[in-house]
């Protein structure tokens, strides 16, 4: 029958197993690909010196806006080729593969020219300095360079999930950050190249995944492969992938939106340094982040499936459950934030100054994040049940309709603080709607459980 | 094993498409699924049929709308049963089933599409004139001549958004079916016996 029947063990087996065997592999790549930074920045940060981290934070919001486009073409055309699949349409889901590669080299090329072209204006406007520009730009030219491979390695990894094969997926991250770290000893500890060592180490190691990539892909007996006559691009099909990737790349694209602002704060009002400490923070916010992420990847089949099955009780369960591992997680985020603050951040570096920032800014950062978990659950609990509406609006708040207008109030009465607090204080207000979303929606769940009696 | 065929009908809203259903349903003994469909979808599959009739909302409401916020966050790493991809596959699935188990008329919902790779369909598309259209959505929804164009307009676009983004094929293109009927020129009854009349041709009845 069809490739995808929905598995019945879904609506039978027991919550908490069940989230545990979909979280753990999910938590494993998401926490790999936030590990890429951490093990880049440690480098960078031993390897050269405190401002070059500072160089290294300046490029992060432009490598997140040209993944945003990359993630554009890459959910848009995962999400047709699972659609495809489910049809058995296979033909189409080939032609979906080789537009998506078109539109990636094109995408990748451009983004990566343009960046080139006006790198020294860009990377001012990110919150390059005299001091720290150097270092931005060496880093950032290789990437730009390698950009198209950046674009090709992670549109093919999304296809791979979708087309059934996630764990060729995971392989390729969890290999691309192996493969990164040893590189990165290597060109920074040992050859002294510096900055651009990083750089070349994540090109090199994405150019190796994408050819590994590309070997999987041509393996004749595969379902969806590269194949001739397919590279075309199709007006049709390129206004659905473009059409279904917009939100969550535009999603991506506000984000790198608020961190400009927030580094741009930071550099008017604790100066070059600053930045480099916020970027260690995020580093370390991000891991929690990241498990969080894991547990509402697992969440979402397990409570859609039961949502729509009727079986209410388990979707009230599997809520509850998700919402304590989670906070667990950001609990334990808030302890080693505010116990621990000055260890995590010896990781990346040695710099009193640096670290004396980044231990102000982390105590702030983490001050809310107990709560921070259910507020992530609770927007990815209304995507899986079917209410997508609200769990836009609820991580909108977060990241963006709070956020933003706190970035630019705050700064001006509490200097170099402000933009700190402006983190928690968004965290707290989102968490709050969460709240009030939730209870509505329990109402309603309870509603539906007395209505339909379950075992 | 038993061979069952399907008669797929496409249609423009007002041009008759459930009333040629009717009669060609009773002459030839067999089942119609339009809404049916959706409580077929929810037997085979467990699920609620009302995430159907939503998805089936939602999805004539404003597709790309629609597209923009179910995909939100989907970003093929877990599995959204809600999605309404992944109601449509499921109800997909549903029409192969039915079409393995007896013979049928479908209305719209891709079902030509779904079953592209069987020889026993006859896909047909009817349309009418506006002027029929109009009169006949204003007898059925009861409301004026103006509300009844906008209706029609409304439903026009949006039935062709949803079937060009499932199938990737232009909704309405001749090339898509075997025959293309007006209803304002041959009336419900004679369409539905030309149907059954290349029915039974194509199918050896």
């Amino acid at each position: 029958m069809s490739e995808q029947r929905t598995p019945t063990e879904l609506g039978t087996e027991r919550i908490g197993k069940l989230i545990l065997t979909y979280a753990v592999p999910a938590i494993i790549a998401m926490v790999a690909s936030s590990l890429y930074n951490i093990v880049d920045r440690a480098f960078i940060g031993h390897g050269v010196d405190a401002l070059a981290l500072s160089g290294l934070a300046i490029t992060f919001p432009l490598i997140n806006l040209s993944a945003a486009l990359g993630s554009m073409v890459g959910v848009g055309s995962g999400t047709m080729i699972s659609l495809k699949l489910g049809q058995r349409d296979h033909e189409t889901a080939q032609t979906i593969l080789g537009n998506s590669i078109t539109l990636n080299v094109l995408v990748g090329v451009i983004f990566g020219a343009l960046g080139l072209i006006f790198i020294n204006p860009i990377l001012t406007l990110f919150g390059a300095t005299e001091s720290t520009i150097e270092y931005a730009r060496d880093y950032m030219i290789y990437i730009l360079i390698g950009n198209v491979f950046t674009h090709l390695y992670l549109g093919i990894n999304c296809i791979l999930r979708s087309a059934g094969h996630p764990k060729k997926a995971m392989a390729a991250t969890i290999g691309t950050v192996l493969l990164n770290t040893i590189l990165d000893y290597f060109f920074i500890m040992v050859f002294h190249w510096g900055i651009a060592g990083a750089a070349i180490a994540t090109v090199i190691s994405q150019v190796l995944a994408f050819i590994w990539q590309c070997f999987q892909l041509s393996d004749k007996n595969e379902l969806i492969r590269f194949r001739k006559g397919t590279y075309r691009l199709r007006k049709d099909l390129v206004s659905n992938i473009i059409t279904i990737g917009l939100s969550p790349c535009l999603m991506n694209a506000a984000s790198c939106f608020v961190v400009l602002l927030i580094n741009r704060g930071l550099l008017e009002h604790g100066g070059d340094l600053a930045i480099g400490a916020y970027g260690i923070v995020n580093s370390i916010a991000f891991i929690f982040i990241m498990i969080v992420m894991g547990f509402n990847q697992a969440m979402q089949p397990i409570a859609g499936y039961n949502y729509g099955a009727g079986q209410y009780n388990r979707v009230i369960k599997v809520l509850k459950l998700t919402i304590l591992f989670a906070t667990l997680t950001t609990t334990a985020g808030f302890l080693i934030g505010e116990l621990f603050p000055g260890l995590c951040i010896k990781i990346f570096t040695r710099d009193e100054a640096l670290i004396d920032i980044a231990r102000n800014g982390m105590r702030i950062v983490f001050m809310l994040y107990p709560f921070i978990g259910f507020q992530m659950v609770t927007g990815n609990f209304f995507q899986s049940i079917g209410k997508p509406v609200r769990s836009i609006i609820m991580s909108l708040s977060r990241q963006l309709i709070i956020l933003i207008p706190c970035l630019i109030i705050l700064p001006n009465y509490f200097g170099i603080n402000g933009v700190w607090y402006s983190m928690p204080v968004a965290d707290g207000l989102s968490v709050i709607l969460a709240l009030t979303f939730l209870l509505m929606e329990m109402k309603n769940l309870k509603k539906l459980t007395s209505a339909t009696p379950n075992i | 094993m038993k061979k069952y065929f399907a008669i797929n009908i496409g249609r423009q809203i007002g041009s008759g498409g459930r009333a040629v259903a009717k009669i060609i349903s009773e002459k030839l003994q067999i089942n119609v699924y339009d809404k049916k469909l959706l409580k077929s979808a929810s037997d085979h599959t467990g699920f609620n049929q009302e995430c159907f009739e939503k998805a089936d909302e939602e999805s004539s409401r404003n597709p790309i709308r629609s597209l923009l916020f179910a995909n939100f966050s989907d970003n093929g790493m877990a599995k959204n049963y809600m999605s309404n991809d992944s109601l449509f596959t499921m109800q997909s699935d549903a029409i192969r089933k039915i079409h393995e188990q007896e013979s049928c008329i479908f209305i719209g919902r891709c079902a030509d599409y779904t079953l592209r790779d069987s020889d026993l369909t006859l896909n047909v598309f009817l349309a009418a004139t506006t002027e029929d259209r109009i009169e006949r959505i204003c007898s059925i929804e009861n409301c004026s001549e103006d509300k009844a164009r906008s209706i029609m307009a409304d439903a026009d676009k949006k039935r062709a958004s949803y079937y060009n983004y499932y199938t990737g094929k232009k909704w309405g293109d001749s090339s898509s079916y075997d025959i293309c009927l007006s209803t304002s020129t041959f009336g419900y009854e004679k369409c539905a016996e030309m149907i059954i009349e290349l029915a039974k041709e194509k199918f050896g009845l």
